[in-house]
């Protein structure tokens, strides 16, 4: 009964909280209207050319800041879960690494149930893959990424008239664009933008992805996986079938990249899509709409890191399977 | 018909072009409908068989959505592309 | 290229971009899948290991059960055996014993009515003394004149003995007698020589032969009652007072 008590005067805090913020940001909102949000795909770069790479200059371009930060982050939790699996010595893990057992766990089942004696070697693909997607893309939920970054002029048109006031705190210059036309927000470069909205990010995965798919093909089924591809078996005993078959191959030969182009622009136009989202509804209706859309994003960013993995994993598990012997026709 | 003429005409022929190649993700809409109604009655008559036809249905919701994915890559390269 | 560039996809950035992934692939599996998978195989080998125990000394416990269950039904059976004899034993000595002392009761139970019926029938003698004064006192002062004492007295005792002249006055009316003894009951107890001539009667009426028990019931108030086999020839003044009732009636 005390609990039930409790959890109601909680409640009723909570909700006198959320509306004290709500017309606070009526507030704000009119003090700051929001800009038209500018939409680009190619990350933008945050430093100067750092060094040649393939002839041409590197910068540390936005997204790779980001995936840096993914990566960071990833292996914190790898250190620590290593750290403590050594000291552990098959006991429970305690704490945060023992949410993360259970949670890759639960992985490592889902991998077994579908791939089998295979799942040893699936599994790393899968995990890694669903985590490090995960981690860059709950990254859009964190507020002043995509938002706070350097100014540069440069990038905004001529014509374009822009508030922009300058505060000090702390005695650094802070720039904020406070107002202007809608390509006036051209010209914040932020420092941090969603691995997941860079092609190069999600197409590099795609890429290791079905890479990683042909060797495990290779190592389950050895040059017999190739045949998969190149059918001549059935090609001069069987009189039609046999063409249709090699056909067949080279469809799935195509298929391969065509996989690779579905896993690369399914993982960024969600979350691309789902960014641009958040930019318009913000600018739109700056008060309270964005958060139920950030709850959306929120399952959209974990729905799409598990389908990425387990798309990979159930590919792979298929490709440990041969199919010259075990179908009849 | 001056160039700048030309030049709205074509950004808002883009604009019109992307919105049209769009279209195709009502076919994607749809599929993913049939494919999860689908799924959730075999998971209805069979609740055993959940796991493998979560599985399955994760596999066909994908290729399903891989068509409005082409659809949203075509309507990007309008966009930003050409 | 100058399209893939619109995109934003750059061959440099997703080379680093791979090579990253690679990176993180291969120190995660490093770190967290090879621990992991090796921690979650011992833990299943532990887990099938303390089945199997658990299996095992399930066994051992059902045999061990079945053994106690053996050894028990054996203890409870002999344990019920002999206790059923301890019963037996038990039961019989108690019979005798009790037995033994209703024997023991009933003698002391005899000998103490024995002693009681001697000490009443003392008594009554002594009384007996005393109510012929009595009535010869009362009958003195109803009639007003003294009689004959001797007389008297000699009435007094046929009253309370039945003996009239040597005979037992019932005896004649009764008819041929048989059998091995007779029971006589008088109100008050006979003399000595009362006694012997009633016996002597008695035991010539019945052929000479047999035993004449004596026994005083004061209820039956005055003359005898004799008992020969089953036949009862009431001689008492309680009998001629009932019979005198039924024909007043």
């Amino acid at each position: 009964m005390a609990e039930e008590k409790q959890s109601g005067w909680r409640w009723g805090v909570n909700r006198w909280i959320v509306l004290g913020l709500i017309i606070l940001s009526v507030f704000t909102s009119q003090a700051y209207p929001p800009l038209q949000p500018h939409i680009q795909l190619p990350a933008e770069n945050v430093s100067g050319p750092l060094f040649m790479l393939l002839g041409q200059p590197f910068y540390l371009t936005n997204t790779l800041v980001a995936t840096l930060l993914a990566d960071i982050i990833l292996l914190l939790i790898g250190f620590s879960f290593w750290r403590s699996s050594r000291k552990s010595e098959g006991q429970a893990l305690k704490g945060i690494t023992g949410v993360i057992e259970g949670m890759v766990e639960v992985l490592y089942n889902l991998t077994e149930s579908t791939a089998g004696k295979w799942a040893k070697t699936i599994f790393p693909f899968f995990a890694t893959i669903t985590l490090l997607v995960l981690v860059s893309n709950w990254m859009e939920l964190i507020p002043g990424v995509d938002s706070i970054g350097v100014f540069d002029e440069h990038h905004i048109a001529e014509e374009a008239q822009c508030d922009i006031t300058t505060y000090h705190v702390l005695g650094m210059e802070l720039e904020a664009v406070v107002g202007g036309d809608s390509e006036c927000s051209a010209g914040v470069v932020p420092f941090v933008r969603v691995a997941s909205t860079d092609l190069n990010f999600t197409l590099a995965i795609a890429i290791f992805a079905v890479a990683g798919i042909q060797v495990v093909g290779l190592r389950a089924q050895g040059m017999g996986y190739l045949t998969k591809f190149w059918n001549t078996s059935t090609l001069f005993k069987v009189p039609m079938f046999g063409v249709i078959d090699f056909g067949v191959g080279l469809i799935e030969l195509v298929s391969e990249f065509v996989k690779v182009l579905s896993f690369a622009f399914r993982l960024f136009g969600n979350i691309f899509a789902g960014s641009v989202m958040l930019f318009v509804i913000g600018s739109l209706v700056p008060v309270f709409a964005q958060s139920a859309f950030l709850m959306l994003e929120f399952f959209v960013g974990a729905i799409q890191a598990i389908v990425f993995g387990m798309l990979t994993m159930i590919f792979m598990s298929q490709a440990t399977i041969s199919h010259a012997h075990g179908d009849d026709h | 018909m001056d160039a700048e003429a030309a030049i709205l005409i074509k950004e808002g022929l883009k604009l019109i072009g992307a919105g049209l190649a769009m279209i195709g993700a009502v076919g994607a809409g749809a599929g993913i409908g049939i494919v999860a109604s689908g799924a959730v009655q075999a998971m209805g008559r069979n609740p055993d068989a959940t796991g493998t036809i979560q599985t399955n249905m994760i596999l066909g919701i994908a290729f399903a959505e891989s068509i409005g994915i082409f659809c949203l890559v075509v309507a990007l390269l309008i966009l930003f592309v050409f | 290229m100058d399209q893939l560039g619109q995109l934003g996809i750059n061959l440099g950035y997703l080379l680093v971009q791979i090579t990253n992934f690679a990176i993180i692939f291969f120190v995660l599996r490093i770190w967290v899948y090879v621990p992991l998978v090796k921690v979650l195989e011992d833990r299943r080998e532990r887990i099938a290991k303390g089945l199997e125990d658990a299996r095992i000394a399930a066994e051992a416990r059902e045999n061990a059960e079945a053994e106690a269950e053996k050894i028990m039904t054996e203890a409870r059976s002999k344990a019920a055996a002999e206790a059923r004899e301890v019963t037996v034993r038990a039961e019989a000595q108690a019979k005798d014993i009790r037995a033994a002392a209703e024997a023991e009761a009933g003698k002391a139970r005899e000998k103490a009515l024995a002693d009681v019926e001697a000490e009443r029938n003392r008594l009554l003698g002594d009384v007996r003394g005393q109510v012929a004064g009595l009535a010869v006192a009362a009958a003195q002062k109803l009639i007003g004149e003294a009689l004959d004492t001797n007389r008297q007295r000699a009435l007094i005792d046929e009253f309370f003995s039945g003996v009239k002249a040597g005979k037992v006055t019932v005896l004649p009316d009764a008819g041929k007698l048989t059998g091995d003894g007779a029971v006589v009951t008088s109100a008050l107890p006979l003399t000595k020589s009362e006694e012997e001539a009633v016996q002597n009667d008695i035991l010539k009426t019945l052929g000479g032969k047999g035993k004449v028990d004596f026994k005083v019931d004061p209820r039956i108030l005055g003359g005898l009652v004799v008992r020969v086999g089953d036949k009862v020839l009431d001689g008492s003044v309680s009998g001629q007072l009932n019979e005198l009732r039924q024909n007043l009636r």
